[in-house]
């Protein structure tokens, strides 16, 4: 095949990927300091990308605004399952915590499509003309999508890395009894954590919503492909999440050319299989034998 | 009515079959598997496809029992020396591979179409009705049989090593156990019984399509045995009753109440299972009737 379409599949996978790096930077960081694999990620960008839609139909908001009540409605829906639900099951084990987190994700999906049907919707955002270079295609909307998850991307590495809370936070994934013992609270941290995980996953369904059609399957379709980079950066690596959902939005993209769009999930699995069988703790993780 | 009780009798125990094989990996062995739905659609197909080439129906019950049981091998194998939480993300992608794969591979499965006209397991020889009744009473045989193998696995030396690697599964591999061989046949044997469970299934239905293997199929399951209370063959009967009473309920709720349109019903039958799944786990983690003691985790 040709370079061309190569390298367009290319960047499309690289701005799929970044955008997707939010919520998977989202699971990772449950997986680290939470302790278990929240499979409601997908639904609430669904949720996220559908209070976009909601907020442009009611108010004919503009996007930023969309962007935001997407952001903060999803925040607010995450907060209200870790106080009612995963709060209470941090002493349990993680599986039920698991459990809980898929019937989470059919609560808010069926509660979607009760109100809003199964029919389609979309984030309308103004039409622009591509750049092309020599057949290359850049969509300027793409350019303000990779900005966007980008800048939300550095805004949470740097609280990680450069303030208190987010040192509390690194302990705690480190070592949740050590942190304790050392006088860190947990429910800060777990309040911080949760915040962010619903403000990512809304951004990130309001920017999927704008490069895709809004159904209520959107992001329970994007949930494997998510775990896969997560396992494929390493799971519980910030790090490791960003780069393997970057590098596994461009090998979709481009193998999607010669396999058709449909088999993205089997290359999900396919990834994850031979991930957990080669190097299970991915590029940056450590290994995690026995929970 | 006689048809009607019948009919629901025979979907209770092909459900029933299913929640045994999910309540011998989960309930049993602690092994999270989120695409049990994958391993009853392979048998749905495997025992569908051979039945259509003419292969003996007893011969296509026996491979839909045999070939699940390999697919879960490899999965096994991968996942299991890791921790439990990549079984649970491992099946989902599974089984959704599968639904992918019967619906692109259409030369095969016929894809979206579904394969219509499944031969019966037993056709109509006395002249009353069809032959339901008969597979009525296989189906309870079938359940019976693996009640009384599941209970004598339990006390066998190697129920006792899967209940010891659920409940803390480092002390099993202090005395020199391996979990992974233990955790790798009680993950194939439950996906045998799921494999068998799809194919009297594809030959009651006599059609099957790839919408039928849906993820919530296997939270069907899963709010079955939780309900139930997981561990307990009487959990699994308890719990297999009170998902079909819902699931028949739910039909017959639309012509109660007015003004909902299918795709609301279908909506809030969803909603109905999460919220079980969170309230049972958050409230009542041994199941809906058992004693404090049992099952809890």
């Amino acid at each position: 095949m040709e370079f061309v379409p190569i390298a367009n599949a290319a960047i499309n996978g690289a701005v799929v990927g970044l955008l997707l790096a939010l919520p998977a930077l989202a699971v990772t960081l449950v997986f680290g300091i939470a302790r278990f694999p929240n499979a409601a990620t997908g639904d609430y960008m669904t949720f996220g990308a559908y209070t976009a839609v909601a907020a442009q139909a009611a108010l004919s908001a503009p996007l930023i605004v969309s962007a935001a009540a997407a952001s903060l409605a999803t925040a607010l829906l995450a907060l209200f399952f870790y106080g009612w639900v995963f709060r209470a099951l941090a002493s349990r084990s993680p599986v039920a915590s698991l459990i809980v987190s898929i019937g989470i994700a059919f609560v808010v999906r069926s509660s979607i499509t009760f109100f809003a049907g199964q029919s389609q919707y979309n984030i309308d955002a103004p039409l622009v003309r591509a750049w092309n270079f020599n057949g290359i295609r850049v969509l300027p909307t793409d350019l303000y999508i990779a900005g966007a998850a980008l800048t939300a991307l550095a805004a949470v590495f740097a609280m990680l890395h450069f303030t208190a809370l987010g040192r509390r936070m690194r302990a705690v994934a480190d070592n949740p009894e050590l942190a304790r013992a050392s006088g860190i609270s947990a429910r800060r941290v777990m309040i911080t954590l949760f915040t962010i995980v619903g403000l990512f996953c809304g951004l990130g369904g309001f920017l999927l919503g704008m490069k895709a059609v809004v159904i209520p399957e959107l992001g329970w379709e994007l949930l494997l492909p998510i775990f896969a980079s997560v396992i494929l950066g390493g799971i519980g690596s910030p790090l490791g999440a960003v780069c393997g959902m970057i590098l596994f939005g461009i090998s979709q993209e481009v193998a999607s050319l010669y396999v058709g769009s449909s088999y993205k999930i089997v290359l999900a699995f396919l990834v994850i299989l031979c991930v957990l069988l080669v190097r299970p703790q991915g590029m940056f993780g450590t290994i995690r034998a026995v929970r | 009515m006689e048809f009607y009780l019948v009919a629901i009798s025979i979907s209770i125990l092909i459900y029933m079959l299913m929640a045994s094989g999910l309540a011998l990996q989960y309930g049993f062995t602690g092994l999270i598997n989120f695409g049990y739905v994958g391993f009853f659609a392979i048998g749905a197909y495997t025992s569908a496809l051979l039945s259509l080439k003419g292969v003996p129906l007893p011969l296509c019950l026996i491979a839909a029992t045999v070939l699940p049981a390999l697919a879960a091998y490899p999965l096994g194998k991968v996942t299991l020396r890791l921790g439990g939480d990549y079984l649970a993300i491992i099946t989902l992608g599974f089984s959704e591979s599968v639904r992918m794969v019967l619906q692109k591979e259409e030369w095969l499965t016929r894809g979206v179409h579904g394969i219509p006209g499944l031969p019966r397991l037993f056709t109509d020889w006395a002249g009353t009705g069809s032959g339901d009744l008969t597979l009525l009473a296989l189906l309870l045989a079938v359940n019976v049989g693996v009640f009384a193998m599941m209970r004598y696995l339990i006390h066998s030396p190697f129920g006792r090593i899967i209940a010891s690697i659920r409940d803390n599964e480092v002390a099993v591999r202090a005395l020199g156990k391996d979990p992974t061989s233990f955790k790798t046949r009680s993950l194939m044997l439950g996906s045998a019984l799921a494999g068998l469970a799809g194919a009297f299934q594809a030959h009651y239905v006599t059609f099957i399509s790839p919408e039928q293997f849906v993820p919530l199929i296997t939270f069907y399951v899963w709010i079955a045995i939780i309900l139930g209370g997981a561990g307990r063959i009487s959990g699994i009967i308890v719990g297999t009753v009170i998902l079909l009473t819902f699931l028949e309920g739910s039909r017959f709720m639309r012509d109660f109440v007015g003004g909902v349109s299918e795709v609301q019903l279908a909506s809030v039958r969803f909603w109905i299972i999460g919220m079980a799944l969170i309230l049972t786990v958050l409230y009542r983690p041994q199941g809906l009737f058992a004693d404090k003691t049992t099952g809890a985790r």
